[in-house]
């Protein structure tokens, strides 16, 4: 047993405790130089060659310069301890990006345990400030470094501290800025990746004297921090996250609990520099100020107009934060009372990271070579454009670019940032779909060897002691088959359904056994777990598992033996479900339909076979199902989904249209419904406190209010105090007009929020409630290939029967519910990222299709109106006044009826109405093709 | 307790009266005093400290409490003191509950002066942070670790070596927006304020036994006294508390006579406690 | 929360298997027939041992082995956050009658019949792992006090964090809710005499954490008997043998 060697004691004073902590200070800590002579190097993990310098970073530089660390320049790091703590406490996403850097073996990075090593621990000086001492403590680690490795390398503090670099010079220490070795590398590309430092540090006359113009302040000062804490306390000021509004970035939104209400942010001057995702502290206007801006877009300051795009119809709440009026914008002053409006005053928590995007065009572009200044403009319209130095201008103009932001200060209009790498040019597919994929956090690497190892040999056939297991029930005499898209090779569910003597039927749904190829605690289920979801582009999927598991040895393909995880009910002919039983089972599909050959079959009177047979019983069993559901209260609700056909050499689209929903698909649905229902009380009945569930939460009255107005203004009465008064009053609003009813549900769908996955243990059983599909209880049971729910459902299934031990992370609730919230954010970034997949796809179908189509007006804007094409599910700006001007009074707003009027009342337009419109792609600046919506 | 036999007994008062103790010592002479400080790292000062057999260690906690509405620029303090079984086997369960509070309240006159605070041995108004809103609440405890006479005068000993020992996290309070609202206190995590201990007095306990009184009894001789006359003195001189025990009454001249003796021994318990405080932080200070 | 870097250290400078500091010393309470101060690190023990000696309460006197009671406290600075705790609350009882238990098993009770043994354990500071720094300090008084045992009892405690087994939980390695395995042995004998776990833990884990224990509570009499040993020659140094 081992023995402390030095024993030192540090103090620490908490709050008011004083804390005492031991630490043992060690000899065995190596310092990771593949040549020193006296640690242990076979751990050491820098570059083997003493040529090359041992370069120690301070604090500052991992915080700001991370985007130059990952570059395979830099190289040859030491990360001590202190300074990898201080990136833990400052900024988690820059600490893990050190840490993937200091085990990346292909990196010379090394991780020195400064702190608990006898020779490099510093002790307090009192009067001594923390960073002082931790500057301390990374000048004596250099200095050890320095004499410990003898003058065999040299060793180099990097440092942008400019009392650290003085301090460590005078100490003997040599010390440089980033800058002047990056320089001093004499490769002028990496420059860009630097970040200025800001202004007050080092010199920046060069970059001033560039800017006249940027002396001028132009926003308010953010409060300090304790400023801000006591103004939070006495409720003068309210905290919450700010969220841009994605079709106005000047206008935001911070949900505040203080006050219970969101408090809406208009303008860039209001906003002072916060950044979407920002947690940030917002004083309240006075309330005479609390009614404003009404356009379509917002001209701030005189600057160039930001307009709205054309863009995929909403299909919920989420995908559409708010993007209409707050009810108050009509001029008559008895209307609901105003939302409360605010400025940020502080910033509490920063949200920056890098975004995907291009350059402004420049009128003039600067010389090769030389520094340009240029104006970088996300992707994400929710981000302010971003202003950023480079000397590559000339390679980046056509180009899709990383930008990551470094700092705003009062005097600037937009944030500056440094380039970090460069995606492709603009328009090309691929490139534009990764910068989509990078833009929701989508890791579309292929999966490791480590991951590739942990799948089953292929050829894969089930095996006789899969046959001889008890847990397994042989279910091949069964006529399963699967109901899917067309060309589906990810078929994680199939059907069966049998008469059973006693009149009953029994039913059957059978999903992929994932969980018996995918383990708990491998690499492959924490890759799995990471990515959540497989994501669906148009002409392309991003799985969750790696190929052969999705494609082959899971895939319940037609004519093959596979796994399977079954449910299985007995039903009377009423739909009645008698008892419900789960197993592992073995199955032989006999038939991977289409839905459209499912419908077929079912409709073609002339079929008799078994098949067809089973298939009509289940569609009777279904409607039924359905009915029952309707009657509780589930909603049918509505999107504009579309398809495209793409074309397969260009890949290119060639046709769009919306999605038809057939009988066969709602038959799949219902029983997949059915299964996932059952299987939510199965496993919450046995671990209350660790089921993954699925709840949707009841839209409030705010969220329903749009829906409200519209459903008035067309003298439409709906009732929404329970999901089945809505859905009653949705089945009621019938008009002349085929599409009407689909119209509306469309837009009561945007009201709601998605559903969520959550841990059963966080919340109350009141709290389960799925609104949308009006069940107590939901999950996750049947898309285990392409979702990560589900295989945690699978799991959580499989131990309520005691086929295996429930994993050890079910044991832990906190961990559960991070899980929980990675699944929503991987779900809510895989819509994303499909949307956005979609709205690239249209433009480019557009690009040489102008067409005429009709659409409907949806929404009601002082200068135009927001208008839906069904046919292509896209949703977009029709403008009445010419762009540039505002209207000056020849159109108005009648909130009431919802109507947009000319002053004369020759004209109007009213929501709901159907227009005639002509799309076009047009290009107003080079590079960037946009679609345009016009009146005819 | 003590059980002593007759022979033993006429012993010990015998010795008193020609001035030779059992253990060799003069009426007016100290056992052997030892001294350590920082015992406990935790708290914010701490001090063991050993009188021959008797062991006791005395604690400093300080807590960010609120004035006492009545004393809003006076800062609290609060003595507890608790017997430990290890020292003798009757402080088991409650049985040492008597003992704990006869000597924590002769703490408190001793050390805390009058109700008002007046007179006190520890300067309180230098314990007040923002008049009226916050202050340094002091707890010291006091524990007992072995027990052979003088708890009283070791204790208080230990807890004079505790407050030299002592350091205050020093507090920033910002500038609060209105005067109703809690001001917001920041606490330096490095620097800490030595508490000034000049004013803290030692006591001296002189018991009576037979027609004499002696310093520092052990046990056994403390189960002989008629009385016992606890002095704190300072260094100037002055008394700062006086409690008397024991039943047997005294002559009003005694107890002038009582306190001039303490006086001056008070002065050599004085130089002997800082010596070993200095001694003592020294020591810690190499660790 | 991060107990383990990859490097494999702990917060406190420690690899897995490495215990804090130990450091003992015998004969702190003078008055008392044996007494022992014991530290885990930051953990800080006295324990006080009188006995064998007159039963105090008659009715309790057993004729054929001898009556052995423990009391644990706490001083009131002996943690973080000061406490005012009454005397005899349900955890110090626990610990009382866990103490007293298993150094009763130990204790050659039946050569000593009509007396009693009183162990009292102080607890000076608490930094995680008080019940094993108890029960090796109680054993060192036993021992100062002569009092004739089967074999010395010492105490460890391990836990299971960052899937790592760790030796010997300190204070903040203990409430990061993590199990806490504290096992007793005795040494010579090779028998458990002291087994508490607080979490729930997979029987494999349990295993591995168990034997880690079992290893730390080794290595504490391994220096424990040097304690004695050392003290044993400065006795025979002092008495001139």
């Amino acid at each position: 047993m081992l023995q402390s060697k030095v024993f030192s004691k540090r103090t620490r004073g908490g709050k008011v405790q004083k804390t005492v902590r031991e630490v043992y200070l060690r000899d065995d800590l190596p310092c990771g130089a593949p040549f020193c002579k006296v640690c242990d190097t076979s751990k050491a993990r820098l570059s083997p060659s003493a040529s090359s310098p041992i370069l120690i970073v301070d604090t500052n530089v991992v915080l700001s310069q991370i985007d130059l660390l990952e570059n395979p320049a830099m190289d040859n790091v030491v990360v001590l301890s202190v300074v990898r703590d201080e990136v833990k406490n400052r900024n988690i996403a820059v600490f893990k990006r050190i840490e993937t850097l200091c085990y990346n073996s292909t990196r010379n990075f090394f991780v020195f345990y400064n702190t608990l090593h006898k020779d490099t621990f510093v002790h307090d000086v009192s009067g001594e400030s923390p960073n002082d001492r931790n500057d301390r403590a990374i000048r004596v680690a250099t200095q050890w470094y320095q004499n410990h490795l003898g003058g065999q390398t040299r060793v180099l503090l990097i440092t942008n501290d400019r009392e650290n670099k003085r301090k460590a010079t005078e100490e003997g220490i040599s010390a440089e800025t980033i800058e002047s070795y990056v320089k001093s590398l004499g490769q002028p590309n990496l420059l860009d990746l630097l970040v200025k430092p800001v202004s007050e540090d080092v010199e920046m006359e060069d970059a001033d004297a560039l800017r006249p113009s940027k002396r001028k302040v132009l926003y308010a000062e953010h409060k300090p921090m304790s400023e801000i804490t006591s103004g939070l306390r006495c409720k003068i000021y309210h905290q919450g996250k700010l969220r841009v509004n994605r079709y106005n970035p000047f206008e935001a939104y911070v949900g505040s609990e203080s006050i219970g209400d969101e408090i809406i942010i208009y303008g860039r001057t209001n906003m002072n520099r916060a950044f979407d995702g920002d947690v940030v502290a917002v004083e309240l206007l006075p309330q005479d100020q609390w009614r404003e801006e009404k356009f379509l877009s917002i001209a701030d300051e005189g600057e160039e107009e930001e307009e709205e795009d054309v863009h995929l119809a909403p299909n919920s709440a989420d995908d559409a934060l708010r993007n209409t009026n707050p009810p108050n914008s009509a001029d008559d002053k008895n209307s609901v009372p105003c939302r409360p409006a605010g400025c940020v005053i502080g910033i509490i928590k920063r949200n920056w990271h890098s975004y995907s995007g291009s350059l402004e065009p420049l009128p003039m572009p600067a010389a090769s070579g030389s520094i340009a200044h240029a104006l970088f403009v996300p992707k994400d319209r929710k981000i302010s454009k971003i202003r950023i130095q480079t000397r590559q201008l000339e390679n980046l103009l056509d180009q899709i670019i990383v930008v990551a932001v470094d700092s705003w200060d009062r005097q600037s209009r937009y944030p500056s940032g440094h380039y970090v790498r460069k995606i492709g040019e603009i328009g090309d597919r691929n490139v534009e779909n990764q910068a989509v994929l990078m833009e929701n956090d989508i890791c579309d690497e292929p999966f490791s060897r480590q991951i590739l190892n942990c799948l089953p040999p292929l050829p894969w056939s089930v095996s006789a002691e899969d046959l001889a297991n008890p847990i397994r029930m042989d279910l091949r005499h069964l006529l399963v088959f699967s109901v899917d898209p067309p060309g589906c090779k990810d078929i994680d569910d199939a059907l069966h359904c049998t008469t059973l003597p006693n009149g009953n039927f029994e039913v059957g749904v059978h999903i992929a056994d994932v969980t018996n190829f995918v383990h708990p605690g491998t690499p492959l289920d924490d890759e799995a777990s990471q990515r959540g979801t497989s994501v669906y582009l148009v002409e392309r999927r991003i799985d969750m598992l790696p190929k052969p598991l999705t494609e082959d040895i899971c895939s319940l393909r037609a004519d093959v033996e596979r796994l399977a995880f079954s449910v299985i009910w007995e039903m009377t002919p009423q739909a009645e479900i008698i008892s419900t039983r789960y197993t592992k089972s073995i199955i032989k599909s006999c038939a991977a339909l289409s839905y459209v050959e499912a419908q077929a079959r079912m409709d073609d009177s002339r079929l008799v076979d078994p098949l067809t047979t089973d298939l009509r019983d289940m569609n009777t069993l279904a409607k039924i199902m359905r009915q029952r559901r309707i009657e509780r209260g589930a909603l049918t609700l509505a999107s504009a989904e579309v398809k495209f056909q793409i074309d397969t050499e260009t890949h290119d689209p060639l046709d769009i249209g919306m999605y038809q929903i057939r009988e066969a698909n709602q038959m799949v649905e219902e029983f997949m419904l059915a299964a996932n229902v059952s299987v939510a009380e199965k496993i919450l009945k046995h671990f209350p406190l660790c089921s993954l569930l699925r709840r949707h939460p009841t839209p409030t009255k705010e969220m329903l209010e749009p829906l409200l107005r519209t459903a008035a203004a067309i003298g439409l009465n709906l009732d929404v105090t329970s999901s089945k008064a809505l859905a009653d009053s949705l089945d009621r609003a019938v008009g002349d007009d085929p599409y009407f009813n689909k119209l509306i549900r469309i837009l009561a769908t945007r009201c709601m929020t998605q559903a969520v996955y959550f841990c059963s243990g966080d919340l109350s059983p009141p709290e389960f409630h799925h609104y949308g599909l009006a069940s107590p209880l939901y999950t996750h049971f049947t898309s285990p290939i392409r979702r990560y729910a589900d295989v945690i459902v699978h799991r959580l299934l499989a131990a309520s029967l005691e086929i295996n031990k429930l994993p050890q992370i079910f044991q832990d609730r906190t961990q559960l519910t991070s899980i929980a919230e990675n699944l929503n954010y991987r779900h809510r970034n895989a819509q994303m990222a499909s949307r956005a997949s979609v709205e690239l796809h249209t433009l480019i179908y557009f690009r040489k299709r102008p067409t005429d189509e009709e659409a409907r007006i949806v929404k009601i804007r002082s200068n135009g109106f927001i208008v839906f094409v069904p046919k292509y599910g896209i949703e977009g700006p029709v403008y009445l006044t010419p762009r540039g001007e505002k209207g000056d009074g020849e159109w108005f707003v009648d909130e009431q009826q919802q109507q947009v009027k000319k002053m004369d009342g020759s004209v109007s337009y009213s929501v709901l109405q159907s227009v005639k419109i002509h799309m076009e792609v047009v290009e107003p600046q080079p590079n960037r093709p946009k679609l345009e919506l016009s009146l005819i | 307790m003590v059980g002593l036999s007759v022979g033993e007994k006429r012993f010990i008062q015998g010795g008193i009266a020609q001035d030779l103790r059992s253990d060799g010592r003069k009426r007016l002479t100290y056992r052997p005093i030892y001294v350590e400080t920082g015992v406990i790292p935790q708290a914010n000062g701490s001090a063991r400290v050993k009188m021959g057999a008797t062991d006791v260690i005395a604690c400093v906690k300080a807590e960010l409490g609120r004035p006492s509405p009545l004393q809003p620029d006076k800062g609290k303090v609060a003595i507890f003191v608790d017997c430990s079984p290890t020292a003798e086997p009757t402080f088991e369960g409650r049985g040492a509950e008597e003992l704990s509070a006869e000597l924590s309240v002769a703490l408190q006159r001793c050390l805390l002066g009058g109700r008002s605070g007046a007179g006190a041995g520890i300067d309180l108004s230098s314990l007040v942070i923002t008049e009226g809103k916050v202050c340094w609440d002091l707890y010291i405890d006091g524990l007992v670790v072995s027990s052979d006479g003088n708890l009283l005068d070791a204790l208080g000993a230990a807890i004079m070596a505790a407050l030299s020992n002592t350091g205050i996290p020093r507090v920033l309070v910002a500038a609060s927006a209105s005067p109703d609202e809690e001001p917001e206190v920041d606490i330096s995590d490095e620097e800490y304020l030595q508490f000034d201990t000049s004013g803290v007095p030692v006591i001296v306990t002189l018991t009576k036994v037979g027609r004499h009184y002696i310093v520092d009894a052990t046990s056994e001789e403390e189960s002989q006294m008629s009385s016992a006359v606890s002095i704190s003195i300072n260094r100037q001189g002055h008394i700062c508390g006086l409690t008397k025990r024991g039943g047997a009454g005294l002559d009003p001249s005694i107890i002038v006579d009582m306190i001039s003796v303490a006086k001056h021994v008070s002065e050599q318990l004085m130089n002997k406690l800082d010596s070993e405080i200095s001694a003592a932080e020294a020591d810690e200070d190499e660790l | 929360m991060e107990f383990v870097n990859p490097e494999g250290l702990r917060l406190d400078g420690r690899r897995a298997m490495e215990m804090r500091q130990l450091r003992a010393q015998i004969g702190a309470v003078s008055k008392a027939d044996g007494s022992a101060v014991f530290e885990m690190g930051n953990t800080k023990v006295i324990a006080a041992v009188y006995g064998p000696r007159e039963v105090q309460n008659r009715s309790q006197q057993m004729s054929d082995q001898a009556l052995v009671r423990c009391e644990y406290s706490m001083a009131n600075f002996s943690t973080g956050d000061r406490m005012r705790k009454p005397k005899g609350d349900r955890r110090s009882t626990e610990l009382s009658l866990v103490i007293r238990q298993t150094m009763e098993a130990c204790i050659l009770t039946h050569l000593m019949p009509h007396s009693q043994i009183d162990i009292f354990v102080q607890v000076l500071q608490a930094d995680g792992g008080t019940r094993s720094a108890c029960i090796n300090a109680a054993t060192l008084a036993l021992a100062d006090a002569g009092i004739p045992m089967r074999d010395l009892v010492t105490s460890c405690s391990a836990g299971y964090l960052n899937n790592t087994s760790l030796l010997d939980l300190n204070y903040v390695e203990d409430s990061a809710g993590g199990p806490d395995v504290t096992v007793g042995i005795l040494p010579t004998l090779d028998k458990v005499t002291l087994l508490q776990m607080d979490a729930k833990l997979p029987m494999d884990i349990f295993e591995n954490v168990m034997q880690l224990a079992i290893e730390g509570c080794k290595a504490v009499a391994n220096y424990i008997r040097e304690v004695l040993q050392e003290n044993t020659k400065q006795l025979e140094v002092r008495r001139g043998v």
